[in-house]
């Protein structure tokens, strides 16, 4: 809010601190001033009034009352009193809509002389950002500043009938705004009305019918209260949000309505030389209760871990306008009737606690006992993960949580959740997978960049029916490596984090996102824990990708399950061991894997390491076959191998392998 | 008895010598076999022509000094070679490129900043980042329809008729990662100690300050007589070990629904040492938190009983610590898997 230090300072006899002074103390104990502006001929401080503070000080008072407290200041609020005539005001007011409205008050003021504003009151309105109009509309909105109550003030001679409504807005009700805008209204609105028709949109703003003008001669002045909920709803309905519909959505006191009334009504008499009617007309049926609060002054010691003379707290509560009983350590206090904020033991120790200076509070280190809790493993599981693709010379990349509508075809579209207006549509879905993100990193780096690597952690959404869920995936991609030697990375990964004997199967692709021939599922003990491989034609052409790339994607949740973070030592054998090697010739549709498993099964666990380090198609090799190249390592854990024995065990390989017609060992 | 030393073995020392130097191409290597040959070979035929007489020493000797000059020439000459090798050995030539991964600058951050609440005992907790309403809101004594919800730019998931569901179904994408708080205490007994790292969402234009998504740190510490004394020196510790320098810290008033009552943290500007720059806008000082001590309303939430427990709480930013330490002035480059951005960290 835009607050005026000519404003603040009519609220003291003594002289404020210099502006840049006050500035801070409010910082310090009050709120942050955004910007200190100069004008002409007055200071513009522009202070963030958080919301718990709007009932009461998004208004001069308000703040000049917080001055008073934290710089120890005498405030007093200039002194209007109303001196009302013979003639008694005239109308009814009728409340028909209990529940939004809880106080309406009107008061009369007759043989007015609408003219401009004396100069004090255009300049503190100028300060706030108010533009003057007349003398009858400045004063309204003058006292609308100085104490946050809005007011509101009609032609008596431009309504019809005989009293004054509240009620809800007919559908497709209109009204012309004082701006000179129309407005269409529905039942969510909240309008004054006379006996015909609206002559205002409750709590938000005026219609022009009843304007002020110059020939207006009898003003009536409304000083209401109208639910927060009411007019916010209201005020969404049609559109309009005002200085007014401000204040009364964060709510204000009812109590405020009769200071400002009996305010502006003094201003308008004076300045406008007008003279009051006799009496008000007041629909008030139910006072608030204010809540009464008992603490001892342990409690404060307690929450603030400072002691706080008690005098010290007593006469800061009082400087706020508390009603303080002390009787030694117990207190018994009531809020003022300003303070909406103010309901239970903690917000008044905020307020002692602010008000003497969070800098008296000196750091004390917690004696709580340390209860150890969950261990911190799944952590660890991400850590080591992270770690690993680091060291497999991948880079760690974040990506947004959303998708676009180009980037989920390959996905379920019922599995996709929506967002509700998101502010750009490239946040339409969440994301249901990371490797969107992924391949939009390959596509804005490949400019950069031959190698791409990249790997990603994060949360993913779906739904099933309309239930919604997360999960915690990890995805890769690199257009550094072709499939074998990212599987052999995910190998490499895998061993790191000590997840052994994961396997591979093949695996149909649902969404096209890769080239269903190079394309692989991984197992662990049977369960899919993900999928890797090449990227599909489909996706590189839509999304323009020069490079070919490896992705893959995995279920991290299972990956934090299945770590451990400590390995077994495997006894290194002190006994050397023989190498023998093997040249084995299979079908070219044969795959590694049934080889493997002969080999592994014959040799037993003396064959301790098989290693495939060729395979051969082509010169020498006759039609329709490959050749296999392994090299075999036989180590025994207690002895050295005799040659005899390596021998024997290679030739039983050897047998084995020949017993499969087709397969043939080269010799 | 002893061999007697013959002229012919002068020769074929010397070829044996010749042999053995050509097989070698590095200096170096020729240098140390020409001193052994020197020094051991050639000195042992010396001292055994103290045996020998006549003519046959004359001859054997003159030989071998013949040698000991080819040699020691052949020395000079190596020393020399080697000289020069060493000469045009560039150490200032670049080293050979090696191919590592990074880490994510939030990723080690975040890990900083566990490992500092780690060593005071503090817990880590994890909540869903697709939360409903209850917990993200109305648990944390937001009022129901009040502008203070507006605040947080909160984005919805697009529900049918989700006006009429109960908060606990109406869902959304946490703007805090408070809730976490609730969720963490529902089932478990005071005292706790917890941070919650993770990412949080508001639904607001994206600038070099503002992202869609963003990293946000909780931290809550329930017990008997948790005070904000208590706070400010956990809190004050922290960020001596965040920043590795002797920051002070202040507590300005503010409001937070689940807080009472609530602060703004500032961090005295290790940058300038509080002298006044860019970072902190020549105040000397760089918010960084939000906190204060938990309401009691947030306890009751949790089943936990205000009048026996009270703490503290607070969040912060960890994208924008991150901008601070590392001087980055775009937070849109952390999510832009922009490798020229990556490779550096």
């Amino acid at each position: 809010m835009k607050l005026s230090y000519d404003f603040i300072q009519s609220f003291f006899k003594e002289k404020l601190p210099p502006p840049d002074q006050l500035a801070d103390l409010l910082m310090m104990h009050f709120f942050e001033v955004e910007e200190i502006q100069r004008t002409r001929d007055d200071f513009v401080l522009d202070v963030d009034i958080l919301s718990s503070r709007a009932s009461d000080c998004l208004s001069h008072m308000g703040v000049a009352r917080e001055i008073a407290a934290i710089a120890e200041m005498k405030y007093s609020l200039p002194e209007r009193r109303v001196k009302e005539g013979r003639e008694e005001i005239f109308g009814k007011v009728d409340v028909e809509v209990k529940d939004d409205c809880h106080r309406y008050m009107l008061r009369g003021i007759e043989g007015v002389k609408v003219g401009e504003s004396p100069s004090y009151i255009k300049k503190r309105l100028r300060s706030c950002g108010v533009k003057p109009i007349n003398n009858v509309v400045d004063i309204t909105n003058y006292v609308m500043l100085e104490t946050g109550q809005p007011l509101h003030g009609f032609d008596a001679a431009k309504i019809e009938g005989e009293k004054v409504v509240v009620r809800r807005a007919k559908k497709r009700e209109k009204i012309v705004t004082l701006d000179e805008k129309r407005y269409e209204l529905d039942e969510d609105v909240l309008v004054i009305a006379d006996e015909f028709s609206p002559i205002g949109i409750a709590g938000i703003k005026g219609g022009i019918v009843p304007e002020i003008d110059k020939s207006t001669e009898t003003v009536y002045l409304e000083a209401a209260n109208f639910d927060s909920k009411s007019i916010r709803k209201g005020s969404r309905s049609v559109g309009i949000r005002t200085d007014a519909s401000l204040r009364f959505e964060y709510g204000i006191p009812c109590e405020l309505a009769e200071v400002a009334m009996e305010r502006a009504v003094a201003m308008i008499c004076d300045i406008a030389k007008g003279k009051a009617l006799k009496g008000v007309i007041d629909y008030y049926p139910e006072k608030t209760r204010r809540p009464e609060i008992s603490f001892e002054a342990e409690e404060v010691r307690n929450i603030l871990g400072v002691e706080v003379p008690l005098k010290n707290m007593e006469k800061i509560l009082r400087s706020l306008e508390f009603k303080v009983q002390r009787n030694n350590n117990a207190f018994y206090v009531i809020p003022p009737y300003f303070r909406l904020d103010i309901k239970e033991k903690e917000d008044v120790v905020e307020e002692i606690g602010r008000t003497y200076g969070y800098e008296n509070i000196k750091e004390d280190p917690p004696r709580e006992i340390i209860v150890p809790r969950e261990r911190a493993g799944e952590f660890l599981a991400e850590e080591d993960s992270k770690r690993s693709w680091e060291a497999l010379g991948f880079f760690e990349s974040y990506n947004y949580s959303f998708i676009n509508e180009k980037m989920s075809f390959p996905f379920n579209r019922k599995e996709l959740i929506e967002m509700e207006k998101p502010v750009s549509l490239e946040f339409k879905y969440l994301r249901p997978s990371l490797l969107p993100g992924l391949l939009r990193n390959l596509r804005d780096n490949e400019m950069n960049f031959k190698e791409v690597k990249l790997f990603e952690i994060g949360k993913v959404f779906r739904k099933k029916e309309e239930e919604v869920s997360e999960r915690k995936m990890m995805a890769l991609l690199s257009s550094a490596d072709d499939f074998h030697e990212m599987k052999g990375k995910l190998n490499k990964f895998f061993e790191r984090i000590l997840i052994d004997e994961v396997s591979y199967n093949e695996c149909e692709d649902k969404g096209g996102l890769f080239n269903e021939h190079h394309v692989a599922k991984v197992l662990y003990g049977g369960e899919v824990i993900g999928c890797f491989g090449e990227i599909s034609e489909d996706i590189r052409k839509r999304l323009k990708l020069k490079s070919n790339a490896m992705m893959g994607e995995f279920d991290f949740e299972k990956v934090q399950e299945l770590h451990k973070e400590t390995k077994e030592y495997d006894p290194v054998s002190r006994f050397p061991s023989s190498r023998r090697d093997i040249a084995l010739l299979v079908p070219q549709e044969t795959l590694y894997d049934e080889v493997l498993q002969k080999i592994r099964k014959a040799g037993g666990k003396t064959l301790r390491n098989i290693e495939l380090f060729d395979v051969y198609k082509g010169k020498e090799i006759p039609e329709g076959m490959k050749n296999f190249a392994f090299r075999l390592y036989f180590q025994h854990k207690g002895k050295t191998l005799t040659s005899k024995e390596v021998n024997r065990m290679y030739e039983k390989i050897i047998a084995v392998l020949e017993e499969v017609s087709d397969w043939k060992v080269r010799k | 008895m002893v061999k007697r030393m013959k002229s012919e073995d002068i020769d074929q020392l010397k070829d044996r010598f010749l042999k053995e130097v050509k097989k070698e191409n590095s200096s170096k290597e020729r240098k140390k076999i020409c001193k052994r040959y020197i020094e051991e070979e050639l000195s042992s035929v010396f001292c055994s022509l103290k045996n020998l007489s006549g003519e046959r020493k004359a001859e054997i000797g003159k030989k071998a000094n013949e040698l000991r000059k080819l040699i020691s020439d052949l020395l000079e000459n190596e020393k020399e070679k080697v000289f020069q090798a060493e000469k045009e050995f560039d150490i200032t030539l670049p080293g050979k490129n090696v191919e590592l991964g990074s880490i994510h600058p939030i990723t080690k951050l975040q890990k900083k900043c566990e490992r500092i609440f780690l060593r005071m005992g503090f817990a880590i907790a994890e909540g869903p980042e697709l939360e409903n309403e209850w917990y993200n809101f109305d648990a944390l004594n937001f009022e129901e329809d009040h502008p203070v919800r507006e605040m947080q730019d909160t984005l919805f998931v697009k529900q049918k008729n989700r006006e009429e569901l109960p908060s606990q179904e109406r869902f959304l994408m946490r703007t805090h990662t408070s809730p976490v708080q609730v969720r963490y205490m529902k089932d478990r007994e005071p005292p706790f100690r917890i941070i919650v790292p993770g990412r949080v969402f508001r639904n607001e234009a994206t600038d070099s300050s503002h992202e869609i998504n963003f990293y946000q740190l909780e931290g809550l510490m329930v017990g008997e007589n948790i005070s904000v004394a208590n706070f400010r020196s956990v809190v004050g510790y922290f960020f001596k070990e965040l920043f590795d320098a002797d920051v002070g810290i202040r507590l300005r008033p503010s409001f937070f629904p689940f807080t009472e009552p609530s602060f703004e943290v500032d961090v005295s500007c290790s940058i300038c040492e509080k002298k006044g720059c860019s970072v902190c806008k020549k105040t000397g000082w760089i918010e960084v938190m939000g906190a204060g001590m938990v309401h009691p309303n947030v306890l009751r939430s949790a089943d936990v009983d205000p009048s026996y427990f009270n703490g503290f709480a607070f969040g912060l930013g960890i994208d924008r610590i991150a901008m601070i330490k590392h001087k980055i002035d775009d937070i849109r480059l952390f999510y832009s898997g922009d490798l020229r951005f990556l490779r550096q960290f």
